[in-house]
């Protein structure tokens, strides 16, 4: 089984976003994205964060995942904590 | 009394209904089946309203998934009561024309307290034993004035919006408060929202627990099992349900009337639990009387509160017997779709006004040995009555007691 890369997580958390803002289903998302600049709101972020985290199996408190920039760099700091 | 008058004035006017209920979604299906008296009794099978071990077997009424209203990335987040709180609401509002309203004029009353048991039974057993995943919008969508916030992101309201809780009289005191809001000015159109109260297993069982909920008489025939005012009644039968109604004053509708507020009236007395109370029963259907100007020789129809309950129905046939209204036709909407818990008063005051539209008043299903057979019920087939005066009654849990008389459009 390969190992899960930072662009895997990029996928998942794409998906979660697409299913919680069904507007974007066709939208190009990308890893320079930022959330915000795709008009999903604070609660949203929120939701699709915690999706994330479900699906990686990790427990980690929200606030420590606000410092990411865009979509490539919550995927790297995803990644780092799981191979932490 | 006249210190205690709490709806005198003018009527105003309802011109707008919407309406959901395991009979279907909107009023001509809510009209249509009560009429039929159609059996949409069966097993509660919803997600979370089966006790974990497998014990229980709830009888009583579920709805088709409402129509859907809302964007599909508001709809996603709601639950049951706000998906059929905002399809009721777009029934009433296309009705009435609301959109010739302006928004800052337009105000919502919610009726109903504690709507989301199964969302929190269903969290809790989703999220118990791993409390990171805990969505966050679960903080705000399990709050009853979320219903509020989904309404007036979906609706152009901009005037105010709350919700009122008086139990299983929530929704007549959500159509109370509209009213008094209309009659004070604050606002020029305002939407009363009896809210789908959504019960978990253990809001169930505690019901039945109370002796409220039946029913272990006829267990094996849920269509049987729902009994207002019937020699065999063993307790009333959960029915999801929902209804909004829209009020203004008569001059300034934005569409014909369905029916007129001629008076209403709520009062307290003094019960913290389920007991029912003949004085207060009484004593707020004479407020309401005497708002309207009128007297109990003036009702033609009562439509009751009557749950099933036999405790309820006794007290409130005595009721009947000391006001006075020997003379008047009787039915029990709950019969039919079940106690609507917080809807049950704004949904029985909608299917009054379309009776009064139809000019037919619905059977009460199973009211097969009447408990006092000197009252003119109505029971076995839908009955030709032309509605010119109802009165209708709503109680609730902790000793509230709401009276409403409504009156045909043409009532001068």
């Amino acid at each position: 089984m390969r190992v899960m890369d930072s662009d895997d997580i990029v996928e998942i958390i794409v998906r979660h976003i697409r299913d919680v803002v069904p507007e974007l289903a066709d939208h190009p998302i990308g890893r320079d994205d930022a959330m915000a600049d795709l008009g999903v709101d604070s609660i949203e972020r929120g939701e699709i964060v915690v999706a994330t985290l479900e699906d990686l199996g990790l427990d980690i408190p929200l606030v420590q995942l606000h410092g990411p920039r865009n979509i490539g760099e919550l995927a790297d700091l995803l990644h780092d904590k799981r191979a932490a | 009394m006249t210190s205690a008058r709490p709806e005198a004035g003018a009527p105003l006017a309802v011109t707008g209904l919407g309406a959901a209920c395991g009979l279907g979604h909107g009023t001509a299906a809510l009209l249509e089946g009560l009429l039929a008296g159609r059996d949409v009794f069966g097993v509660l099978a919803r997600p979370g309203r089966q006790a974990p071990d497998g014990s229980s077997r709830f009888l009583g009424v579920e709805m088709p998934d409402p129509p859907s209203v809302l964007p599909p990335r508001l709809a996603r987040t709601v639950g049951l009561p706000g998906l059929a709180a905002a399809a009721v609401v777009a029934e009433a509002w296309h009705e009435a024309g609301l959109d010739a309203v302006a928004p800052e004029r337009v105000g919502l009353v919610v009726g109903g307290s504690n709507l989301m048991g199964r969302d929190q039974v269903l969290a809790a057993r989703r999220y118990g034993d791993r409390p990171a995943y805990v969505p966050p919008r679960h903080a705000h969508a399990v709050l009853d004035t979320d219903l509020c916030g989904v309404l007036c992101a979906a609706f152009p309201v901009r005037g105010f919006a709350h919700t009122v809780g008086a139990a299983s009289a929530s929704g007549a005191v959500a159509v109370l408060e509209a009213a008094a809001a209309v009659r004070a000015g604050r606002v020029d159109a305002c939407i009363a929202v009896g809210a789908l109260q959504d019960p978990s297993w253990l809001d169930l069982q505690a019901l039945t627990a109370l002796g409220a909920m039946g029913s272990s008489r006829f267990a094996d025939a849920p269509g049987r099992a729902c009994r207002p005012m019937d020699a065999d009644h063993d307790g009333f039968l959960y029915g999801e349900a929902s209804a909004a109604l829209v009020v203004q004053r008569a001059e300034e509708a934005t569409a014909a009337p369905c029916g007129l507020i001629l008076g209403g009236a709520e009062v307290v007395d003094g019960q913290r639990g389920p007991e029912p109370d003949t004085a207060a029963q009484v004593r707020a259907a004479r407020l309401a009387l005497e708002a309207a100007g009128l007297t109990a020789a003036d009702i033609d129809t009562v439509n009751g509160h009557a749950t099933g309950t036999p405790r309820g129905d006794w007290a409130e046939l005595e009721t009947y017997r000391t006001l006075g209204l020997r003379h008047a036709r009787i039915n029990a909407t709950k019969s039919v779709i079940g106690h609507g818990l917080a809807a049950a008063g704004a949904i029985e005051i909608a299917a009054v006004l379309l009776q009064m539209r139809a000019g037919r008043l619905h059977p009460t299903r199973n009211l097969d040995t009447p408990l006092d057979a000197d009252f003119r019920w109505v029971r076995g087939e839908a009955a030709d009555h032309a509605i010119r005066r109802a009165l209708k009654l709503s109680f609730g849990f902790g000793g509230i007691n709401t009276a409403l008389v409504l009156g045909a459009p043409d009532h001068a």
